[in-house]
């Protein structure tokens, strides 16, 4: 009886840690998702969510119809990758609804330099943790 | 039935920590093959399995990583080794075109008894700061210190570099880069107390001859079971030298280099790059060292040489999410202080210098929540010591699975 209640506290407490993080940040909507080509204007790190770290953000222009969107990235990704201004890219993302005049798409794929970065899956659950972020850094600690 | 309930506890717990843990668990297969462990004349084939578990989460602007590894080789099982990291890692802002980066951990690897010499605590901090001087234009200063301590204590070391970099990229769709770096090694006490008999009368005894057993290992009384290969057929082993004096010996290098990428299309990425690397103070410690495929050798690293690298390489992203990865590098490294010697032991008054063909590919295929590759190397190095003029092949095939808990909005 008692090896149940324990097992029961654990999983409430786990549970209730899940949830306790959770924000109302802007969902990626798979109905939303768009494809754009577009050259990169500006980039900065600026906070986008409670709780998470500082998010990489591009300002981008469509090539053609020359339409800027800001287009979120992931968090922390500043050291991991070196993205210019000027450069090309090709994004897949879903238009999210934030206020400000400029649209802003929730990346899923970032097309940069002739390499793909999936930064979510199609379902819009991040997967940044377990790719490019493990290059923001030196993290081989102990090693020469 | 207490196993049964158990393994259903750990079932249910595992489907409950994964969404709490809100960050990434990655799991790693690799499975290589090579044709010469030790990276001497005398090849010896092993083939090596890794396993490998990495946690990962963040919490606001701070990181935390924890990994646990095993590396199980087939022939020589003696080598066999676990590692575990743990760090911290923090991003501050400063200003929406600047950051700065800090990272603190800890590692340990531990070798079974016969690299038992090798294996280390350690620390390691780092620094960084990174800036865009311009949109199309990045600066960067970093700085990392790193301590560690072996089970046997010739090895022990504090160590630091700081580097500078710049980039630019271009319309062309090229980028230009310079790097420049300053390193610092200090062992803390790499001598061994002075022999009552000469040194040479020890190493002619103890080299043995053609794929010899290396300097007996006596140790420093600390480790019992000597050092590196030395037990295996293929090296010298580690030779240490000997010191009435004792004390410390640093070694310190300043290094540039320059790369340049090039984009064509969305399929085709080209880079060459070049760096140059002078030893600019004190010498390598040891009279010999060695380096091993996947071994991490506290004897020779990146502190040890003064020379040259070029490097050359093609990235196709193909259809399908399949990358394909090849290049080439030739290098050419003098290791001051490390003397060239016959294949009876005998010193032949000559530094030790490589000159060094490597041959790369790596084909990757991602699917949703893995990736697959399979990679191969050859190296062609030739020596002014006898005993590491060699060459090899390497295969690697690997899987790794990435399980991303976060949840699906904008984090």
């Amino acid at each position: 009886m008692r090896y149940r209640i324990a097992v029961v506290s654990i999983l409430a407490a786990l549970a209730v840690i899940s949830v306790a993080g959770q924000t109302s940040a802007p969902f990626y909507n798979v109905d939303k998702e768009v494809r754009i080509e577009a050259t990169v204007r500006e980039i900065i790190l600026e906070p986008r969510y409670k709780g998470t770290a500082p998010f990489l953000v591009l300002r981008v222009e469509e090539s053609g119809s020359a339409k800027a969107f800001n287009v979120e990235i992931a968090p922390s990704w500043f050291f991991g990758q070196d993205v210019h201004g000027g450069e090309k890219v090709k994004i897949v993302g879903s238009l999210a609804e934030t206020p400000g005049s400029v649209p802003t798409i929730i990346a899923r794929e970032l097309m940069l330099r002739g390499e793909t970065f999936k930064l979510r899956d199609k379902h819009g659950f991040p997967s940044w943790q377990g790719g490019p972020k493990r290059n923001r850094g030196p993290r081989r600690f102990g090693s020469s | 039935m207490i196993m049964k309930n158990m393994r259903r506890l750990v079932s249910i717990l595992m489907m409950a920590v994964l969404p709490a843990w809100g960050g990434t668990v990655n799991f790693l297969f690799n499975q290589h093959a090579t044709q010469n462990l030790f990276q001497t004349k005398d090849a010896v084939a092993d083939q090596i399995s890794i396993f490998s578990l990495t946690l990962d989460h963040d919490f606001s602007a701070l990181s935390f990583l924890a990994k646990a590894e095993y590396s199980a080789f087939n022939q020589t099982s003696g080598m066999s080794f676990f590692t575990a990291d743990l760090g911290f890692d923090y991003l501050v802002t400063a200003g929406p075109k600047s950051a700065f980066y800090f990272a603190a951990g800890g590692a340990g690897e531990f070798y079974r008894q016969t690299y038992d010499a090798f294996s280390s605590l350690g620390a390691n901090l780092l620094g960084a700061f990174k800036t865009y001087l311009v949109p199309s234009s990045i600066l960067k200063l970093q700085w990392q210190g790193q301590y560690a301590v072996y089970k046997d204590s010739l090895f022990d070391f504090l160590s630091q570099t700081a580097a500078l970099s710049i980039d630019k990229y271009f319309p062309t769709r090229t980028t230009l880069k310079a790097d420049a770096e300053y390193g610092y090694k200090y062992f803390l006490h790499p001598y061994m107390p002075e022999p009552a008999e000469p040194i040479l009368a020890t190493i002619l005894m103890s080299a043995g001859g053609p794929g010899g057993q290396g300097l007996s290992g006596t140790g420093n009384g600390e480790s019992g079971g000597g050092w590196g290969g030395r037990q295996y057929q293929g090296g010298y082993g580690f030779i240490p030298r000997y010191s009435s004096e004792g004390g410390g010996a640093g070694i310190g290098h300043v290094s540039a280099s320059l790369l340049a990428a090039q984009g064509i299309g969305d399929v085709i990425g080209l880079s060459a790059s070049a760096v140059r690397q002078w030893i600019v103070s004190g010498e390598n410690p040891f009279l010999s060292i060695e380096e091993f495929y996947f071994v991490q050798n506290p004897s020779s690293d990146s502190f040890s040489w003064d020379g040259y690298q070029l490097n050359g390489r093609i990235t196709l992203n193909l259809p399908w999410d399949v990358a394909l990865k090849t290049g080439y590098t030739y290098s050419d490294k003098t290791y001051p202080g490390v003397e060239s010697m016959g294949l009876d032991g005998v010193p032949l008054g000559v530094v030790r210098n490589d000159l060094r063909h490597l041959l790369d590919a790596r084909l990757q295929k991602d699917f949703r929540r893995f990736s697959v590759f399979l990679a191969y190397s050859y190296v062609d190095n030739t020596s002014t010591d006898p005993l590491f003029t060699w060459k090899s092949n390497y295969i690697m095939g690997g899987i790794e699975w990435n399980l991303p808990t976060g949840r699906k909005g904008g984090v």
